[in-house]
């Protein structure tokens, strides 16, 4: 446990020293302002328009944001050195992957914070109408994306072997998950049967944590209906308050699951040197 | 003689006749203007029963009931006019009977009467069979239904009150409709306040119906109509229903002024939705906040202008829509504007649509540029329902913008207004809780700098 906190915490001074970090701080904060200003005469409130592309907005920037950081993070341990010359201290290499999510989490986590707080103090200043608990959805589904897409990027920074290879993973991953993702799968799935379309969809949503997080916003924010007949079920489940447990289930289980990950990937190239 | 005497009139019989006829002057005058049965209910005693009282009044009465509770059912198939001074109240809790109140004669008023009607299912509050039949400031609780006219014409039936009730120690029956038209042409329907029910007003068959000014919330549809030529459903408000006016195979009707919102709890929900509705006008509605603002099927050569449709999932959505003049209304906020499929020879026309981004060189206030709306999801959904998953993803949104095949037969608005007529929306008042962002805002921002300050700026 020591351990863990002792790299977290080296790992929150590095990453508060490092300039990517500041300069994507800077992006959200342009972008998020930029978009509160736009709608400045609009309540945000509900599922609009406004709601719609601060959701958008969050989906391209964060998940960017997060991949890079954290796969970063990983290669220049090994690039630098400082895995070898912690390789040599009695020190876990589970405590060094989950020491190394924690210190990157906070990271990522205070940029949040920080465009939040900006955005928050601002349209309290603007007088704009934002409500409170469309506020509050939004801080968690940012917190969500960023810690979701974090163990993405510790795996990409595992795999990869130096910062450039990391660079066009995570570009890669982000195109795939955000942007690409409803034209691989119309295509994809156009070649099935028709009837094991839909199940195939939800399962593969639940793969990517970008839809999984965009969709339980959607349902939050009360535009579940929008979603059709096909998924009244479901967006009956996540409505209710058992369905945000249902939710940190499934994160829960992601997170987990990646954090393992990493850790054999890492446990096995310590083992061979 | 005797006889011949009998048949002469004699002096003393003369008078005898007008004073009689007087008498039945005096007596037609104060029958018809005068003549009041007040009824003074014992309350001590419980329950009275109506029918009787109904059954001693005579053709045009005017029956006052003083306050009380009077039990039913009962039947009017007289003139008459009933009163209740809002403090009587008829209820009806006998089995089997399909209304607490039968009106069978003609120009019957029923006015500030309490009604609680305990039968679920056809059961009705009131049951009108004749014409030009006034209900007027009734407050109905009905298991089943409220107001039921079957074949009445010119019926009025204005500012009743009439919900949806389970009786104690029942289970919840079938609900039925507040305002209930059947053949019956003519009406007007006019600042009843109709909620918890299945369908608020309901016409069919009925031509000519004007329903100005009611309330409707947490029905099924709020107006539901079919087959009502020139009628006007105008100025009503709906909140909460699954669908706000529901209009169907109709031709020349005006649907004005009404605002429908918050209608999108349900997967079919709209505020407004028009199937096989004809050579009519939809004027000056405000649709806001709902699934789809206005849903237009099948439906042909309308009037659609000046309407407002505000911060809807779907502003507007078109299917097989021909030939409909579509002008001067105002989107705002909406997370898709418009979705159109099918829709051929509309005329759109300066519209504001405020997620398009418009070109005006000649200064005019209309865009250079043309809007055009993309039918790519809506045909994608249309194909496999399960894809709506992928509404408004950032995905979905770039494999729009790249498909433009075909867009000359898209629908389009060829001069697009830069700016929305002023005054028509008024900026949204603080939705509550406008302090708590601001409170959260300070402390996130305060945490997260003395974060940066703590491990950034000053290495500690």
């Amino acid at each position: 446990m020591a351990d863990i906190l002792h790299i977290a915490r080296r790992e929150l001074k590095i990453g508060f020293r490092n300039p990517w970090a500041y300069s994507f701080l800077a992006l959200f904060c342009t972008f998020s302002l930029g978009l509160l200003l736009i709608h400045v005469n609009n309540a945000v409130e509900g599922y609009t328009a406004v709601t719609g592309s601060m959701l958008s907005l969050i989906l391209y920037l964060l998940p960017l944001m997060t991949l890079f950081l954290g796969s970063f993070s990983l290669t220049s341990e090994r690039e630098d050195g400082s895995w070898q010359l912690l390789s040599t201290y009695p020190i876990g290499t589970l405590s060094f992957v989950l020491g190394k999510y924690t210190g990157l989490a906070a990271v990522l986590l205070t940029i949040v914070a920080f465009g939040y707080g900006l955005m928050g103090l601002l349209s309290g200043l603007l007088g704009m109408a934002f409500a409170a608990d469309t506020y509050f959805l939004f801080l968690a589904f940012s917190a969500g994306l960023v810690l979701l897409f974090l163990t993405l990027a510790l795996i990409i920074g595992s795999l990869s072997r130096n910062r450039w290879q990391a660079l066009t993973i995570s570009v890669a991953v982000w195109f795939f998950a955000v942007i690409g993702w409803p034209t691989f799968l119309i295509a994809g799935l156009g070649l099935l049967p028709y009837l094991w379309i839909k199940p195939a969809l939800i399962v593969l949503t639940m793969l990517n944590p970008a839809e999984l997080v965009r969709l339980f916003v959607v349902v939050k924010l009360g535009g579940g209906s929008v979603l059709g007949p096909e998924y009244y079920q479901w967006v009956e489940w996540i409505s209710r308050p058992g369905g945000s447990l249902l939710f940190l289930g499934v994160c829960a289980a992601w997170v987990l699951l990646s954090i393992l990950a990493v850790y054999w990937i890492w446990e096995r190239g310590r083992s061979r040197g | 003689m005797l006889i011949a005497q009998g048949f002469r009139p004699s002096r003393s019989t003369k008078v005898r006749a007008v004073l009689l006829a007087g008498l039945f002057i005096i007596c037609l005058f104060f029958c018809s203007f005068n003549h009041g049965t007040i009824v003074s209910a014992d309350t001590s005693t419980g329950v009275l029963p109506l029918q009787p009282i109904i059954d001693s009044a005579r053709e045009g009465d005017l029956i006052t009931l003083a306050p009380g509770a009077y039990s039913g059912p009962v039947r009017l198939d007289k003139r008459v006019t009933i009163n209740g001074n809002g403090e009587a109240i008829l209820l009806h809790t006998a089995k089997d009977e399909q209304a607490a109140v039968l009106i069978t004669a003609d120009s019957v008023r029923l006015e500030n009467l309490k009604i609680q009607q305990n039968n679920d299912g056809e059961a009705a509050a009131v049951r009108v069979e004749a014409d030009r039949v006034t209900l007027k400031g009734l407050v109905i609780h009905s298991a089943g239904y409220g107001i039921l006219l079957r074949e009445a014409d010119s019926g009025v039936i204005s500012d009743n009150t009439i919900s949806w009730f389970i009786p104690t120690g029942e289970a919840p029956g079938t609900r039925g409709t507040g305002i209930d038209l059947y053949n019956s042409h003519g009406a007007v329907i006019r600042g009843n306040d109709i909620a918890y029910l299945r369908d608020g007003i309901y016409l069919e068959n009925s031509r000519n119906t004007v329903v100005d000014q009611n309330k409707l919330t947490y029905l099924r549809y709020g107006v539901h109509c079919m087959y009502i030529n020139g009628s006007k459903v105008t100025n009503n408000t709906g909140e909460y229903n699954i669908t706000g006016a529901m209009v169907m195979g109709v031709t020349g009707v005006v649907v004005s002024g009404n605002s429908f919102r918050k209608q999108s709890r349900n997967v079919h929900s709209q505020g407004i939705l028009l199937y096989d509705v004809r050579n009519s006008a939809i004027i000056n509605n405000r649709v806001e906040g709902n699934r789809v603002g206005i849903y237009m099927q099948q439906s042909s050569d309308n009037k659609l202008q000046q309407n407002l449709v505000l911060r809807n999932y779907i502003g507007v959505q078109f299917e097989n829509a021909e030939g409909n003049r579509f002008e001067r209304n105002g989107f705002v906020a909406n997370v898709i504007e418009a979705q159109a499929t099918g829709s051929r020879d509309n005329e759109m026309n300066g519209n504001y649509w405020d997620a398009f981004g418009g070109l005006d060189l000649t200064g005019d206030g209309v865009s250079d540029l043309k809007y055009a709306i993309n039918p790519f999801y809506q045909q994608l959904v249309a194909g496999n329902a399960a894809y709506q998953l992928f509404f408004q993803s950032p995905g979905m949104t770039f494999l729009s913008d790249m498909y433009t095949g075909g867009s000359a037969g898209w629908s389009t608005d060829s001069a697009p207004l830069m700016q929305l007529e002023a005054g028509t929306v008024s900026p949204d008042q603080a939705a509550g809780g406008q302090g708590t962002v601001m409170v959260a805002g300070w402390l996130l921002l305060f945490l997260s700098v003395i974060t940066i300050i703590y491990l950034g700026v000053l290495r500690l």
